[in-house]
């Protein structure tokens, strides 16, 4: 298998280094045939890519440990499905996988592409070929992946014991694929520069490739977080550790291009400004593959040992430079058709909105170089993580939050004060009534009630435009249903991006909830103790443990109560004294109220071949709160020690996660209305020509 | 360009419209009291919350926060198993209840861990570069934003004056788009929500 890996690998260098050159050959010299045939040539990188990666898994699938990559990421005991996740869990498979993907939504897109980009296609292959070339150079000569062991050992190391969730078969593959989608768009922007197109007939392939990428980035880092919180057991979802940062990063931009983009489409506005988000997202897309293998930044997601980064890193300049240069050479020609004519028009909102997303990119940014920086100037290193960045970005994050209210309430070019008054009034007053509402009753945090206000606002403004577009259809005669049905058909980029919008505002939920009003305590049980924190009494039960090949895992038998507090009033205002939200108690008699909600089994595990532990923690969820318990330690002594919190809205985390994916495609579900409506706006422009 | 700055126009209003030309600002009165709005609902919420002093235990979480795991990458001591992470929280406890401030407890793991320990940067030194930065960033951002409107405004507005005869054509059918969601605005806004579907429909 070897062999026919590595042979596919310099296939694809060979096909791929054709394909560049032959496309720019072919366009500077005039060979329509040798630019068809460079295209064919891209095409072929899928046979080569897919080849090299049958071939690895093929080695996976019979246990072939002469291949070092083999021998390090599996081995005869493992579970055979998780073949797949080998596949891609080590630092050569991953970028053998990155390169499939490539070369697949590359050549889909090519083929694809609308007839009017003729001129620039050869270009925009050019570019993908040129990535592509980059990736297959890489694993031909720096991670090859079928490189051979001296010596053939007789099992593997196994694969690394955290990934063995069915959650890695979707986690990393979306987000490598998602940061690799980004080159598509890229591509189709600097093509069409690089051909002298300064159409906007790239705008709809990039817009649809764009999303598409940022739909599937969006949804492995949802993915992400959800296995972090469920399955890592460390009590959060999203550490702003700095690969989890250079994969939000891009995804921030992209989410301003998706914006502005409707902006060009719709009025022919903001042209240099669409070129250059897309240029930033390749950068940093770039950049995010630098840090991830072998970059200067600590991270817990960064592959061992990694010797890549010189190789990532001027890659990722080479990208730079290449992209900011084309962009100053052709700017001039990147003119708006219409200028700004309102401070309070959807295009400026849009402005904003880009603005902010730019904002949080580049402090973002900022806090991941500080470390490098410091260390640089002054010889101390230091940590930036979440303290920092919750302070620094958590201001601007809530101000897009206020602008997903405030911008699609403002109609194109001017908004006039009637509609102004008429557009904000139920939001604002809906806004203002929860934040009264949520005092009278007493809730605490300034911060996050301000932020329940606000997500009313922005809430109502959706439900309103809703309300009053099917309230106008079923006035016509549609039922309720249909109408509803209709409007959102009607303009699916727009409603899509409600829907997005929604799934947005339940994660905000989500987010303060958790931020701001989780209860946690801590404390070591016996067999028949049990911890009370808030109405909830967890009763250690019993413990268990068993011993595999892999690993020896131990476990807690734990019963979760609800309690009637008023039961348990003395012990409460003990703990409160000693400053405390939870309180141990010794005997398991059950008091009148207490009621049987959940067994929970949180477990330590322990590998042995790779010394390492992991942690699963037990979790009760609900629609209102999640309880959450973290097996911190099982003592020598018998006991258990806990620690156990209460995460205030977490359900709408995840929730969250079908919406953004149902919100995303609705916007990218091909418009069939486009067409009739395309052929009346060519038919005017006919009829104005005459 | 500036047309109206007159005389009892407050100064806010004045500014914005020599920022960004008076007549883009459709109601002085919307630009004014929205934000004063936005600002009374802040101090309201704010002012009416009285901060319950926090617990011991909520303490000891905060300070576990702010601490990173020395052996272990980007994780702090409160998300991290490893053993040192056990028995620096045990510390942080017991310095605790010896009644030490979370300012001395930071700096007691300072001085034998080195400035790394800390989860985010102190605000003193070259380190308050790292805090200022993102004010800079939003400041420079804003800026930066008004002066693309202001451009924007200026810059080809003969392209502005030629809206393309397809809009006017269109504007009829757009207007009783308008008409047909409910929406009914000034002349200004006409293409408000363009429903893709009921022109086609219309046009049929």
């Amino acid at each position: 298998m070897a062999e026919l890996g590595t042979m596919a690998l310099l296939i694809g260098l060979a096909v791929n280094t054709y394909s560049l050159l032959g496309s720019v050959i072919g366009v500077k010299v005039g060979l329509p045939e040798l630019i068809v045939s460079s295209r064919r040539a891209l095409y072929m990188s899928i046979l080569s890519a897919s080849a090299a990666s049958t071939a690895l898994i093929a080695a996976f699938v019979q246990n072939e440990f002469a291949i070092k990559y083999v021998a390090d990421h599996s081995n005869t005991i493992m579970d055979r499905a998780y073949v797949w996740v080998a596949f891609y869990s080590g630092n050569e498979g991953s970028l053998l996988y990155i390169v499939l993907v490539l070369s697949i939504i590359s050549a889909i897109s090519v083929r694809f592409a609308p007839k009017q980009l003729a001129r620039s296609i050869p270009w925009t292959i050019a570019i993908l070929a040129g990535v592509q070339l980059f990736y297959f150079f890489v694993l031909t000569f720096f991670a090859n992946p079928f490189e051979l062991l001296e010596t053939i050992p007789a099992d593997g190391r196994g694969i690394n014991p955290l990934l063995t969730h069915p959650g890695m078969f979707s986690h990393p593959p979306l987000l490598m694929g998602g940061l690799i989608a980004i080159t598509i768009p890229f591509a189709f922007s600097s093509g069409a520069l690089l051909a002298g197109n300064y159409s906007d007939d790239w705008v709809n392939v990039a817009r649809i490739s764009a999303i598409l990428g940022w739909g599937v980035l969006g949804t492995g880092m949802l993915l992400g977080a959800w296995w972090a919180y469920n399955i890592l057991g460390w009590g959060g979802y999203w550490a702003w550790d700095p690969i989890e940062n250079v994969a939000l990063m891009p995804w921030l931009v992209v989410t301003a291009f998706a914006h502005s983009i409707m902006v060009q489409k719709r009025r022919g506005m903001f042209r240099m400004w669409n070129v250059a988000l897309l240029n930033i997202a390749f950068v940093l897309a770039q950049l995010g593959m630098f840090i991830n293998r072998g970059g200067p930044v600590v991270s817990v997601h960064s592959f061992a040992a990694s010797t890549l980064g010189m190789i990532f890193l001027g890659f990722m300049m080479f990208a730079l430079i290449f992209a900011f240069t084309l962009f100053l050479w052709r700017m001039p020609h990147l003119k708006s058709d219409r200028a700004m004519e309102s401070f309070l028009s959807r295009e400026a909102s849009f402005l904003v909105n880009n603005f902010l997303f730019l904002a949080v990119m580049c402090i973002t940014l900022w806090g991941v170089l500080f470390p490098l920086f410091s260390d640089l100037a002054r010889d101390v290193s230091v940590s930036v993580s979440a303290p920092y960045f919750d302070r620094a970005n958590g201001p601007v994050l809530l101000s897009i939050v206020v602008m997903m209210g405030i911008g699609p309430l403002l109609p194109w070019r001017k908004a006039s004060s009637r509609s102004l008054r008429q557009w904000f009034i139920w939001p604002t007053a809906v806004g203002i009534l929860t934040i009264l509402v949520l005092l009278s009753l007493g809730v605490k945090r300034p911060v996050a009630i301000f932020s329940f206000g606000v997500i009313a606002f922005v809430a109502l403004a959706i439900l309103e435009e809703w309300v009053r577009g099917t309230v106008a259809r079923h006035r016509l005669g549609e039922n309720w249903v249909t109408a509803w049905w209709k409007l959102v058909n009607g303009n699916r980029p727009r409603h899509g991006g409600y829907i997005v919008h929604i799934s947005i505002l339940m994660l905000g939920l989500g987010i303060i909830g958790t931020n701001f009003y989780q209860q946690r305590t801590d404390g070591a049980l016996e067999i028949g103790q049990s911890l009370v924190i808030d109405n909830y009494r967890i009763e250690y039960v019993n413990n268990g443990n068993s011993s595999r090949p892999d690993r020896i895992s131990k476990w807690a038998e734990i019963s979760v109560y609800n309690i009637n507090v008023n039961n348990y009033v003395t012990e409460k205002a003990t703990a409160k004294a000693q400053g405390s939200a939870g309180f141990t108690l010794d005997d398991s008699t059950l008091r009148p109220g207490d009621r049987l909600i959940g067994q929970l089994e949180p477990w330590h595990g322990f590998y042995l071949d790779f010394n390492m532990a992991s942690v699963r923690s037990g979790i009760r969820s609900t629609i209102v709160e999640d309880l959450y318990v973290i097996p911190r330690d099982f003592l020598p002594d018998g006991r258990v020690s806990l620690a156990v919190s209460i995460n205030p809205l977490a359900w709408w985390l995840w929730a969250a996660g079908p919406i953004f994916i149902i919100g995303t495609m609705v916007a990218l579900w091909p418009q069939v209305a486009d067409k009739p409506h395309n052929r009346m706006k060519t038919q005017m422009t006919r009829e104005s020509k005459i | 360009m500036i047309v109206d700055t007159g005389k009892y126009s407050p100064m806010a209003t004045r500014l914005l419209s020599k920022l960004i030309g008076s007549h883009t600002l459709p109601n002085k009165n919307i630009v004014i009291t929205s934000p004063i709005l936005l600002f009374v609902v802040m101090i309201i919420t704010f002012g009416c919350i009285r901060e319950e002093d926090i617990t011991l235990e909520q303490r000891m979480h905060q300070l576990t926060n702010q601490l990173m795991c020395p052996v272990c990458d980007a994780q702090t001591i409160d998300g991290s198993n490893a053993q040192i992470s056990k028995d620096m929280r045990a510390k942080v406890q017991e310095l605790l209840h010896e009644g030490k401030s979370n300012s001395e407890i930071k700096d007691y793991f300072i001085l034998r861990y080195g400035e790394d320990i800390l989860a985010a940067p102190t605000g003193i030194g070259f380190n308050l570069l790292a805090w200022i930065m993102p004010i800079f960033i939003v400041l420079g951002g804003i800026s930066i934003t008004f002066l693309a409107l202001k451009n924007m405004r200026c810059s080809n507005t003969k392209a502005a004056l030629t809206v393309t005869s397809n809009q006017q054509d269109l504007s009829k059918y757009l207007t009783q788009v308008d008409t047909d969601l409910g929406i009914y605005e000034d002349k200004n806004s006409q293409d408000h929500n363009p429903n893709n579907q009921s022109v086609d429909e219309i046009k049929s």
